[in-house]
């Protein structure tokens, strides 16, 4: 407690992993600061430390059962660059399909089964029924395309990886095995219906959006910068390419930048109330060196899809705002265009004469000690690094996730909606409600350093200076 | 579709966290894939209603903190309408009766269901397992088997009794 009264909202409810939320008020009640800390240690790295480093992929793909195939291939380009090699062109175009489903399944879950309930039953609905079986229940059509948009994306992983959560198919220097015709056939099959649920969706979504004007002009709509990869020709990708950084006004402040040196340029901060780093553009050091990743911001750092309905609809997105797109309850928004992208972008790929190809894999032996891996995961852009002996052992590793790339932005965004909606010594659900929904607009992965076990309560707290509860809601 | 659908959860990268992972393999080798699927994940999500709706009886295999001693096994039958009224508000991972009541209200159907525990005794980032637990795990293993054979062998006879 700094001083004055505080609020704790712990843990925070529908995100992946454990948090909890402290909303410090000043002596007049009024909420002064705010913070949203992580409470548990990844020891991820640690854990690493004297394995071949051929074991990483499969290993980091057991990190967090949301976004495996983003550690997955984050971790087999770490390889890549300590075998110095260059994968065949079908392994490098089945990796990108096998990221793009991922991408889907993962979107979809934020979307339809996190974020839907605030959308559909609005930020005030009785907290009993503002989750997905509230959804269920009044807008079942909803809910069974979320269950079918994400089943599209798993079944893509499941026919490429032999299984759904932690397929091991992408190895260093490729992937294990070639795509079948009759698993590419099935996947085209299954595009029309996932491209309905898409566009269904984005109109759905577009015609809610004038009923959350209060919430746009709050959930973190202030100026950031937004860093993502970019192709060459500054389109949309998550698998290769440059980092961009654009300001606030859309301005490019770093293009061309190598994922590889991403040490050079961005830096990571310890606080001592979160176990989460928070990560800064290092020219303009911290904390003015805020940026956001993931969908918006990679929205706002492209100049375009490279599909033709995405493109569209990214014509449209940048309308909203002249300068970058500001507010993170965009995030939503941005999130439904990647899925129409990723959908179009996978029957593209599908179609590539060369995808059946069977030479899928470069074999080498260790040619370098140190090696970086880059991607965009659903939530942000996701760095691995490697560093390893003589023998092949790993010796040091850090990662990089999306959800510390965002960690100041969360922050600031936690503030500016309990500044807006928190008043007073008094608490309720939908002040509540609007806390948390602000952090699954970046539907933050703590799930890469924690493991839920069982159910979450909900619990807000107002405490006095002298450590009194004037107020309490308890969610079970 | 198999009949039984077996959903053995965790974390693998944490210690006895990874104990359904383990039985999921024994399990694994023993059916035929027509008959048992068996299924690891992470987590519980919402969209595994679907796989539900599309089998005859469900087991959740899953570790559990307590109540017991280190290597208690439990099984408990579950059920779809118990579950929708504690509906959560951590909906990213859902618990075994919450899959079962959303398999309920998006598709109309209460296949059998079962939850198959072992406590565990150290949940710390590891990749092996404590002893009580490596010690009973043939004893999951087995209990569970118990509900697959007498699911598949009622089936049977209800099968035979039609034709007769």
């Amino acid at each position: 407690m700094k001083q004055g009264n505080t609020i704790v909202i712990d843990p925070v409810t529908r995100i992946e992993g454990h948090s909890k939320i402290t909303l410090h008020l000043n002596d007049e009640g009024r909420v002064e600061d705010a913070r949203f800390h992580v409470t548990q240690f990844r020891g991820f790295e640690k854990l690493c430390e004297g394995r071949p480093f051929y074991e990483m992929p499969s290993l980091m793909a057991r990190i967090c059962g949301i976004c495996p195939v983003s550690h997955l291939i984050a971790s087999a380009k770490a390889c890549d660059s300590l075998l110095a090699v260059r994968i065949p062109p079908t392994a490098d175009k089945l990796r990108r399909i096998f990221g793009l489903a991922q991408v889907t399944q993962s979107h979809a879950l934020s979307l339809f089964h996190l974020s839907s309930p605030d959308l559909l039953l609005g930020m005030d609905a009785d907290p009993a029924k503002s989750n997905i079986f509230g959804v269920a229940e009044k807008h079942p059509e909803l809910a069974l395309d979320g269950i079918r948009l994400r089943q599209f994306g798993q079944k893509i992983i499941e026919r490429l990886g032999g299984k759904r959560i932690h397929p091991a198919w992408i190895v260093p220097g490729g992937v294990s095995e070639p795509l079948t015709q009759a698993n590419r056939d099935a996947i085209l099959e299954a595009i029309p219906e996932a491209m309905a649920i898409a566009e269904r969706t984005l109109e759905w979504f577009k015609s809610t959006i004038e009923r959350f004007r209060e919430e746009i002009s709050t959930f973190g709509n202030f100026p950031t910068m937004f860093m993502g990869i970019v192709k060459k020709d500054n389109g949309l990708t998550f698998y290769d390419g440059k980092l961009r950084i654009v300001d606030a006004s859309g301005h490019v402040v770093a293009d061309d930048l190598d994922p590889t040196s991403y040490s050079e340029y961005i830096g990571e901060k310890v606080e001592p109330w979160s176990y989460l780093k928070s990560t800064y553009y290092k020219p303009k050091g911290f904390p003015e060196g805020v940026y956001r990743v993931g969908p918006l911001a990679r929205l706002n750092v492209a100049d375009r899809c490279g599909t033709p309905r995405a493109d569209q609809e990214l014509a449209e997105f940048h309308e909203l705002q002249r300068t970058a797109v500001l507010s993170s309850f965009h995030y939503h928004h941005a999130r439904l265009i990647e899925i129409l992208y990723c959908i179009e972008r996978l029957e593209q790929l599908l179609n590539d004469s060369e995808i059946l190809s069977k030479h899928v894999r470069a074999v080498a032996r260790p040619n370098a000690l140190e090696g970086v891996g880059a991607c965009e995961a659903p939530r942000g852009t996701l760095f691995h690094h490697y560093k390893i002996d003589e023998q092949g052992l790993i010796r040091w590793v850090n990662l990089v996730i999306a959800t510390g790339h965002n960690n100041l932005a969360m922050n600031r965004s936690v503030l500016q909606v309990a500044k807006h909606f928190v008043q007073g010594k008094r608490l309720n659900p939908g002040m509540l409600n609007r806390v948390e929904a602000v952090i699954r607009c970046y539907d933050p992965c703590l799930s890469c350093s924690t493991h839920a076990l069982g159910q979450m309560d909900l619990q807000i707290q107002l405490v006095d200076a002298g450590g009194e509860v004037l107020d309490e809601i308890k969610r079970e | 579709m198999p009949r039984v659908l077996i959903f053995a959860f965790g974390n693998p990268l944490r210690s006895d966290d990874r104990l359904a992972w383990r039985a999921a393999d024994v399990l694994a080798a023993k059916y035929s894939v027509d008959e048992v699927e068996v299924v690891t994940l992470h987590q519980l999500g919402p969209e595994l209603a679907e796989s539900v709706s599309r089998s005859g009886c469900v087991i959740f295999v899953d570790a559990a903190a307590g109540p017991g001693r280190p290597g208690d096994v439990r099984i408990t039958q579950l059920s779809a309408t118990s579950a929708s009224s504690d509906a959560p508000g951590f909906c990213h991972a859902v618990s075994p009766s919450h899959v079962l009541a959303l398999a309920a209200q998006l598709y109309n159907v209460r296949p059998r269901a079962y939850s198959a525990t072992l406590v565990g005794k150290n949940f710390d980032h590891g990749e092996s397992l404590s002893a009580p637990v490596k010690a009973a795990i043939p004893e999951l293993v087995v209990r569970i088997d118990e509900l697959v054979q007498k699911f598949i062998n009622n089936k049977g006879q209800e099968v035979a009794r039609r034709k007769t």
